[in-house]
């Protein structure tokens, strides 16, 4: 069954235009890794050098804010991941 | 006390019985600051003059560019070159003239902005970079104001109302500092943006229904689809940590 993984409107290039991707993973920090496997292109918007989050990259857990220390919560299958992206423009 | 005038003009949302006469009598005593009169701040005060705001306090201390009328429909073609706050205030005042227009053709800054927001009911952020952005939400928790969020890029979206000390605010998600970039951006965005956020603010001062707090309403333009997400105060939070709750 495993997480639904929801990309951002600006993300969804970097992963063959999908808006949700399946993925498998007991936390969001693993689901996010396979994701970037699948698609490389994704790695450098929602990580950084270092392995965490970018700081533009917010993670909700079945709709609720999963921060501080996203990437350690666990998850469970039929999970939903939202990887949305801060906005500043006006 | 509204005039006959008045009650005529607004006669179509007094009829709302969320709104009322009473709720026209709110308006009417309300300031309330827009920082920023671009693309955000254009559909903001536009319809917070029309609804009756007694008092727009309007702040931006750029220029209008003849890149900013793809979206920024407060100015015109024969507005370029003029200050935004000029060129705003004269379109406010002809839609409304029982609004009072007050202007502040200054830059944002922490040690500019608790002046620019003293007074006022709301703080409406209609910016375009996230530094005054969290400059506008730290004055907003200091000086006990509501804070209505709004931001944009390309076809998508996103607002949430700031409670002082009851809600989370823009800065309980902050992570770090990010690179400003020259954001692209259709006018559709910022206008329906900016539309939620005038709503939440004549809902605030005429106390009526549900507002955006705690909740981050995303908003994709290109497949029409609106997202919310829960979010909660950070009891780390560097701008509310210590701000006690209260409604």
């Amino acid at each position: 069954m495993g997480v639904k993984v929801n990309l951002h409107l600006t993300l969804r290039r970097y992963a063959d235009d999908r808006e949700v991707v399946d993925v498998e993973g007991k936390t969001i920090g693993e689901c996010l890794r396979n994701l970037v496997k699948m698609f490389p292109g994704l790695e450098a918007h929602i990580f950084d050098k270092k392995g965490g989050l970018n700081n533009t990259i917010e993670i909700y857990l079945n709709l609720q804010s999963a921060y501080p220390n996203e990437l350690l919560k666990p998850v469970k299958d039929g999970d939903e991941i939202h990887v949305t992206m801060m906005l500043a423009g006006g | 006390m509204l005039s006959a005038e008045e009650l005529a003009r607004y006669d179509r949302q007094i009829m709302i019985p969320e709104i009322g006469r009473a709720g026209q009598e709110k308006l009417k005593k309300a300031r309330v600051l827009i920082a920023g009169a671009g693309g955000l701040g254009s559909p903001v005060a536009i319809y917070l003059a029309v609804a009756g705001v007694g008092t727009i306090r309007l702040a931006d201390h750029d220029r209008v560019d003849l890149s900013n009328l793809n979206r920024q429909v407060l100015h015109w073609d024969e507005d370029v070159g003029k200050k935004k706050v000029d060129s705003a205030s004269a379109k406010l005042r002809a839609m409304n003239p029982h609004v009072n227009v007050e202007t502040v053709d200054e830059t944002i800054t922490a040690e500019t902005v608790e002046d620019i927001a003293s007074g006022c009911d709301g703080i409406v952020d209609a910016m375009d970079n996230l530094p005054t952005r969290y400059v506008l939400n730290k004055a907003a928790v200091k000086l006990n104001i509501p804070f209505f969020h709004g931001a944009v890029r390309g076809l998508e979206g996103r607002a949430m109302t700031v409670i002082p000390g009851a809600s989370a605010c823009l800065r309980c998600l902050y992570r770090g500092p990010v690179s400003q970039e020259k954001f692209p951006v259709l006018g559709v965005a910022p206008a329906l943006i900016g539309c939620i956020q005038a709503a939440e603010v004549i809902k605030y001062i005429v106390k009526a229904g549900e507002l955006l707090v705690n909740r981050l309403l995303v908003y994709d333009g290109l497949n029409v689809r609106f997202t919310e997400f829960r979010v909660k105060r950070n009891p780390e939070c560097e701008h509310c940590a210590r701000v006690a709750g209260k409604e």
